[in-house]
């Protein structure tokens, strides 16, 4: 868990630049007049590119603060770019853009990163690759992150991905998973709903470690997952892949919090045990207990923090690789999602 | 069912804790004082919070001093800065045992506790053993554990493991006689002897650099590099441990574990594998490498010395011998600097200079190597004044990371080359936040990884290198010198490095 990033630092803007109609050019031009410019600039390390892609202003500010949120731990050429309208050919072609030098101080240390704002209108919007492959740093992976939507598998601007984050609890939760498949036979994807849910994850798994309760991992016969859309889904799904269980053992319900129940019995007639992992109203913890029927019993809780979105950026950002687990677990909850019924 | 016939879990698979800690009890002697609460309980206040610890987890404190489980949970949850829900969760759970090391009693107690955490927590039977104590004791600990049958584990899925805090022996008769005591009650491959340098992160970046890129290592030889300077300095004083410091010195302190460790991943040869045996070995052939020094040479290759009053870091500060607990008229250096070599075919003839002392300017630890000059500088003496040689500094702390000095043209239309220093910083590279030294060594010991300890040929050879000089001291050889508190040591030093035509780094 990426819980040491969750507190963003403050950052102070060193300098910016805006223009309109401009070429790439103009905007690399702009990044080293900057960097000249400004003596706290000096050294540079960067680990990554993070293009964002965001259909709308508001999903354009949500990932921008998600960025700044990090804390300036991540130091990453950052580009966002907004696509404002449906880009048809007839349109006119424009480019505005608008770049900062952004810093903040981690632990003692100043880093500093680079921020540009493209906002494409016109065909353009069709033909983001060659906007953004200017930009990317040599040499380091580029991160494509299309916030709010669900990115076509050929969609050109995902050639330069060497990962796409998506959030499929924003492009439509269940309704993308399908899109998710298909999307990641060709690109390594990263979801960051998926991330959201690790604290669940590990601490159902965590229960099962101890030697008491570590019997009952293999006898589970019941298992209630709450929680919305697409993430009850999620861990459903993750459930039945890692323990290999069948449909007929789940029950599903709607709830605002997630939540797990698991009841197993233990081999050789051992008494039954219950596992369960949840959130309750108004808390920002995550609570779990083992107990097994007239045994042992243990109780864990993790804190979640205040802004779920910069912390599972942060957690996507630290593994862009390949997930067997999700991709098992998407799998999974694919057989969870009742298909419509037909129209009559 | 036994632990090896438990099943495996699958929900672990795909999670980011694969260094997670075993079901294990972790039971702290010296429980009550101030490592367990300066630097053990904030470690495991962070693995805990890191989801590193398993759910069969505790600890029992055991001291002399007398507390309840509660009294003991209560210091425990004080010992860390803001603790968090799952700290709060984890020491809950603990146990304490009052009781003095030499009663038989306090280990009976102890196994019964045990015992029941082991039934209440499902902690297999599994110990760690920290010894948190002073020196003289940990002998006679391993000996009451063995004698109480707590030395071993119960099976063979069962572990049991000892760590030994620093410092190990006095001197090498004094470490062969203490690793005979702890080896009569627990065999090597039990033993963790810890040195937090070790557990640095940077300490093991070196291995990293060095193995794990091409281009260092060609030059990492006496054909490139012109010397070598480890810098280990601190600007506090010895504080309230003026009565231990006495005992020990600086050399003891800090040059016969630290800095010989920090050489000793310096010189090694690239080991086969990045395990505990490959790693210990390289270190031990690379310590056997290194020269003794006569008691000759030590008068002309090493410096000693003590600080008197001054200033540090804006604050005025006393000499060493008006500190709590310190004999006025004290021999005990604060500060040792020494020129070793390094005597096998990569290292001949390259001087190893090393320092190390209290109350100097600042914190800072590093590995400097100098490169040798071009063999022929095609710029005349005007155009490359401000050039110096090549260097290359792994800075290990405070600020770790790497720094190149090579040198390049201002810009202009005159041909004028200087030395530029291209800088590297971790911390700024990397977003995970890298765990303290003892939060690593002690998952280490419980998930049964002995690289980052030292082995017992490690210490013996250390002590090794270190008695010589330790026997001259005690002749009065070199002769004590005197630096003001907040200089970079005694005049002394530096003309151990100008005879040579060098000078020491100002880091």
């Amino acid at each position: 868990m990426a819980d040491a990033v969750t507190a963003g630092a403050p950052f102070t803007v060193l300098g910016s630049w805006r223009g309109e109609s401009v070429k790439m050019g103009d905007v690399l031009d702009a990044m080293e007049g900057l960097r000249r410019g400004e003596q706290r600039t000096a050294t540079r390390t960067s680990v990554l590119s993070l293009v964002i892609v965001a259909s709308d202003a508001a999903d354009a500010r949500r990932a921008a603060e998600a960025v700044r949120g990090l804390g300036g731990r991540h130091p990453a050429r950052c580009v966002l770019v907004v696509t404002e309208d449906s880009g048809s050919e007839a349109e006119p072609r424009l480019c505005d853009a608008e770049v900062e030098l952004v810093s903040a101080q981690v632990d003692g240390r100043i880093v500093w990163w680079e921020e540009v704002t493209l906002t494409v209108t016109g065909a353009i919007a069709q033909h983001l690759d060659s906007l953004i492959e200017p930009l990317t740093l040599p040499d380091l992976p580029v991160v494509v992150w299309c916030a709010g939507v669900m990115p076509a598998p050929s969609d050109p601007l995902l050639r330069s991905a060497d990962t796409v984050l998506v959030d499929s609890k924003q492009v439509g939760d269940v309704d993308a998973f399908p899109a998710i498949v298909e999307l990641s036979r060709r690109h390594t994807v990263v979801d960051l709903s998926w991330a959201r849910l690790e604290p669940w994850r590990e601490l159902l798994a965590g229960l099962f470690e101890g030697r008491h309760f570590r019997p009952f991992v293999a006898g589970v016969h019941h298992v209630s997952v709450a929680g919305k859309e697409g993430p009850r889904h999620l861990l459903a799904g993750w459930l039945a892949s890692r323990l290999k269980l069948s449909r007929n053992v789940f029950h599903l319900e709607d709830a605002r919090h997630v939540s797990l129940l698991l009841r197993a019995s233990g081999p050789g007639g051992e008494p039954n045990a219950e596992f369960a992992v949840e959130r309750r109203e108004g808390e920002r913890i995550v609570r779990a207990w083992a107990s097994v029927e007239g045994g042992p019993s243990h109780r864990d809780v993790l804190p979640l923090p205040d802004d779920s979105l910069p912390w599972s950026l942060a957690d996507a950002l630290t593994h862009l690789v390949y997930d067997r687990t999700y991709q098992q677990a998407l799998g999974g909850a694919l057989t969870f999602v009742v298909p419509p019924a037909p129209d009559k | 069912m036994t632990d090896a016939e438990l099943p495996s879990n699958p929900l672990m698979e795909g999670l980011e804790t694969e260094r997670r800690a075993p079901p294990c009890i972790l039971v702290v002697f010296g429980a009550s004082g101030d490592l367990t609460s300066r630097k053990l309980m904030p470690a495991l206040a962070r693995l805990a919070d890191n989801r590193q610890l398993p759910a069969a987890f505790a600890v029992v404190g055991v001291a002399r001093t007398e507390l309840s489980d509660d009294d003991f949970r209560q210091r425990m949850l004080q010992a860390v800065e803001k603790p968090s829900a799952a700290w709060e969760n984890l020491v809950s759970g603990f146990r304490y045992v009052a009781g003095d090391y030499g009663n038989p009693e306090t280990f009976q107690q102890l196994k019964r506790v045990l015992d029941e955490v082991d039934q209440e927590r499902g902690t297999g039977g599994n110990r760690v053993y920290y010894l948190a104590t002073i020196p003289s004791v940990f002998a006679e600990v391993a000996d009451a554990l063995a004698n109480a049958g707590l030395n071993r584990p119960k099976d063979e899925a069962s572990f049991v493991r000892i760590v030994v805090e620093k410092p190990y022996g006095r001197d090498l008769t004094s470490a062969l006689e203490l690793d005979a005591g702890m080896h009569q009650a627990f065999s090597e491959s039990q033993i963790y002897r810890i040195d937090h340098y070790l557990g640095k992160e940077t300490v093991q970046n070196v291995l990293a650099l060095r193995f794990a890129n091409a281009i260092y290592e060609p030059i990492w030889n006496r054909r490139y590099v012109d010397s070598v300077q480890i810098t280990v300095a601190e600007s506090l004083g010895v504080g309230h441990r003026g009565g231990f410091y006495e005992t020990a010195g600086a050399l003891r302190d800090i040059v016969q574990n630290h800095v010989l460790q920090v050489l000793a991943l310096t010189v090694m040869e690239p080991p086969a594998t990045i395990d505990a045996k490959g790693i210990r070995d390289e270190k031990v052939k690379a310590l056997r490498a290194v020269d003794l020094l006569s008691t000759d040479e030590v008068a002309t290759e090493v410096v000693r010395a003590q600080y008197d009053a001054g200033w540090v870091e804006g604050e005025p500060v006393v000499g060493y011998r008006e500190e709590e607990g310190v004999d006025p008229n004290s021999q005990t250096e604060t500060y040792v600097a020494m020129r070793l070599r390094v005597d096998n075919w990569r290292w001949a003839g390259v001087p190893f200079y090393i320092r190390t002392g209290k109350r100097l300017p600042k914190r800072y630890t590093e590995v400097a190597m100098r490169f040798h000059d071009v063999p022929h500088l095609p710029f005349g003496p005007k155009e490359a004044r401000g050039l110096g040689p090549n260097a290359l500094v792994l800075r290990i702390q405070p600020d770790e990371g790497i720094t190149l000095r090579f040198g390049a043209k201002v810009p202009g239309q005159a041909f004028r080359v200087r030395s530029v220093s291209m800088d590297f910083s971790y911390g700024a590279a990397f977003l995970e936040e890298t765990p303290e030294a003892y939060e690593r060594l002690l998952l280490d010991a419980m998930i049964g990884d002995p690289t980052l300890f030292i082995r017992t040929d490690e210490v013996e050879q250390a002590w090794r290198i270190v008695d010589p000089i330790l026997t001259a001291f005690a002749e009065g050889t070199p002769p004590l010198a005197r630096y003001q508190a907040g200089a970079w040591g005694p005049r002394e030093a530096d003309l151990l490095l100008e005879r040579d035509g060098r000078t020491w780094r100002t880091p």
